[in-house]
């Protein structure tokens, strides 16, 4: 199950090869991300997709070094393929000085509940100034001025007034905006969005969606995008890795796993999601069972239990990653029947 | 915020009166009078009744509770607390040599146990369960459980009759001028009476931090890649000190009011000392004068803490 690289590596903005972060709890583990192996392309999407507990954010913590003290990287590489040549982010101490002057420049991350991710204590202008000065050359009123830039470039009305106020004058959207300012501000290659927009309401969630493509488009940002839902996908992603234990049981661009999902998982998630203009009276797949005790894990595939497909060969050992396309891999015992259009 | 605090400063008068009337009750209820304190025994059953009841007079206790209540009062009005039944002395003479010694007991106690306490509460939260955090956590339980006169009565056997470093009690000699010549008396009583604070300050500040350190701004401020004091102690600690400024604030009227048990072990000459002295004797004036400074300390202070806590914290809107 080695993962080579099938893309040229000058596109490559961060590679995962084979992470496996485990987390310790009363001397038992969780392995919570348990061999992930994946690129994220230079002014790509990649759509992160899963369920609650899946690793998702455990892998974006990781890769920022933001993983909580009781859990850590076990195996694997995380490589940042910089202007200045491959670093190993791994390896790197988590609060060291190199670690900091790449976490929230050159890779910034975005979180999922913009209500608790400001610190209520100071203004919104504070808080984006000081990733400028401990980033960038800026300083005195410079610093002031660029805030008030990226915020007005976020779509904030009246930046100047704004900048002097506090994260609890800003409704939830504006919020998010100024989060997202925050990560920009020093113009990052990478942004680790980890379910941005799960706390916000529908229109709003729309509104911070297109300001991310914009930021794509015009910044050439990467983004990793942390989400579980398919519509989100299908709307801003280039690439896509489902996740399900810990483990990507399948991945490629987003047309082969949307439009040749291989996986039972990828389908069942597919199933679940309602689409608009079917009418009320449409069939809403959920996936039966729940996800297994991340401390009693199943031997074999980890979806075994919860798959209609299963063969007994399922419960032996996990899938080996094949390679369906240069891009699209899957973790499936029966992968060469279901590519071959065998379903149901 | 000004309107506000006007608003506060003139309810606080008719509950200090109220309040002041509670206690005047209170004292009323107890049994005895200034009289029977004044006399042994002996002298009062042998006494002549008429003879007493012209000393109650004289002292203006045969009235009833409200005119007593109100004679004071308008005393108080104007600016006038009263003499002592005992003595005679007027009380403010007493208190203007009592309060400076009280106050300069607190200030130091609240200086040392602000610091130390927060100091050693923010180091216990960021070494979390380390050999460190658990000694602190130990020792923090012992200082708020043990009684201060323990402290006191091993601290003077210790440094002052044994070691002989410093004196037994009192708070100056009458060589004595400056500060620095009174250092010594002072450094027992102040430590004494702020370990119990420091010990409360630092638990509560070890609460707070780790709840500040737990939100997830404080993730946010790692990921803009801020060095770790900066995350912890501008992102965490200033959020963590509203509870603590509002436990600081709330011990203050305590302090002022005198430490009763510090200066009774230590015969610091302060309002503490004085205020057992009188209870004793049913000196009610100067029971009365004593319980007013803590009344409007503790009603101050409360007015003080709303502003500190709406200037340290942006959510806080004073007002309705």
């Amino acid at each position: 199950m080695t993962t080579t690289t099938q893309l040229p590596v000058d596109d490559v903005a961060l590679s995962v090869r084979d992470l496996k972060t485990f987390f310790y709890t009363n001397k038992r583990c969780n392995k919570a991300v348990n061999g992930v192996s994946f690129e994220i392309r230079k002014g790509k999407t990649l759509c992160i997709v899963g369920e609650s507990g899946c690793g998702k954010s455990v892998t974006a913590s990781a890769i920022m070094q933001l993983l909580p003290t009781l859990s850590r990287i076990e195996e694997g590489e995380i490589v940042y393929h910089s202007e200045r040549g491959d670093i190993r982010l791994d390896t790197l101490a988590r609060n060291g000085r190199a670690m900091r002057s790449i976490r929230g420049s050159e890779i910034a991350m975005i979180f999922q509940d913009p209500m608790t991710a400001l610190n209520p204590v100071f203004t919104i202008g504070f808080q984006i100034v000081e990733n400028l000065r401990y980033h960038t050359a800026m300083r005195g009123r410079q610093l002031m001025d660029k805030a008030i830039d990226l915020l007005r470039s976020m779509g904030i009305p009246a930046p100047e007034r704004r900048v002097e106020q506090f994260p609890h004058q800003f409704s939830g959207g504006m919020r998010q905006r100024a989060m997202i300012a925050m990560a920009m501000a020093c113009n990052p290659k990478i942004l680790i969005a980890d379910e941005p927009t799960t706390a916000l309401d529908v229109t709003i969630q729309a509104q911070i969606f297109e300001l991310m493509a914009t930021l794509k488009r015009d910044h050439g940002t990467a983004i990793m995008l942390i989400t579980h839902d398919m519509g989100v996908v299908a709307e801003l992603a280039d690439d896509v890795a489902v996740m399900y234990m810990g483990n990507i049981v399948e991945a490629g661009t987003v047309d082969e796993v949307l439009r040749r999902p291989s996986h039972p998982y990828t389908w069942a998630l597919l199933d679940s999601v309602p689409v608009l203009g079917r009418g009320k009276n449409q069939d809403i797949r959920a996936i039966p069972g729940s996800t297994p005790d991340p401390f009693n894990r199943p031997t074999g595939c980890q979806f075994a239990d919860r798959c209609v497909y299963k063969l007994d060969a399922c419960e032996l050992a996990l899938p080996a990653e094949t390679h369906l396309s240069p891009t699209h891999r899957v973790r499936c015992v029966r992968h060469e029947e279901f590519a071959n259009g065998v379903r149901n | 915020m000004l309107a506000y605090v006007i608003r506060r400063v003139l309810i606080m008068i008719p509950m200090a009166v109220a309040i002041s009337f509670l206690v005047y009750v209170g004292l009323d209820a107890t049994p005895g009078d200034a009289v029977s304190f004044m006399l042994s025994p002996e002298q009062m059953s042998g006494a002549n009744p008429e003879r007493l009841e012209e000393l109650r007079e004289a002292l203006g206790l045969n009235q009833p509770l409200f005119v007593r209540y109100f004679i004071w009062l308008g005393g108080l009005l104007q600016g006038n607390f009263g003499y002592t039944l005992t003595g005679g002395v007027p009380i403010s003479d007493l208190l203007a040599r009592r309060l400076p010694a009280t106050l300069e007991l607190a200030a130091v106690a609240l200086v040392l146990s602000t610091v130390f306490g927060s100091i050693l509460g923010i180091i216990s939260a960021l070494r979390r369960g380390t050999a460190t955090d658990n000694t602190l956590t130990v020792v923090g339980m012992v200082g708020v459980s043990i009684p201060e006169f323990f402290f006191g009565l091993v601290a003077i056997t210790v440094f002052a009759l044994n070691l002989g470093w410093l004196p037994v009690g009192g708070r100056s000699m009458p060589q004595y001028v400056t500060f620095w010549d009174r250092l010594p008396h002072l450094v027992m009583p102040a430590l004494v009476l702020s370990i119990m604070m420091t010990a409360g300050v630092m638990r509560y500040a070890r609460a707070a931090m780790l709840d500040a350190l737990n939100k997830d701004f404080i993730k946010t401020a790692r990921s803009k890649g801020l060095p770790e004091w900066r995350v912890n102690l501008l992102h965490g600690f200033r959020v963590a000190l509203t509870p603590v400024v509002v436990l600081i604030g709330f011990r203050l009227p305590a302090l002022i009011g005198g430490s009763v048990i510090v200066e009774q072990v230590f015969q610091w000459p302060g309002v503490g000392s004085l205020f057992v002295l009188s209870v004793r004797n049913q000196d009610y004036p100067v029971v009365m004068a004593i319980a007013l400074i803590s009344v409007v300390t503790v009603l101050v202070v409360s007015v003080v803490i709303d502003v500190l806590t709406a200037i340290i914290d942006p959510r806080v809107r004073l007002g309705n």
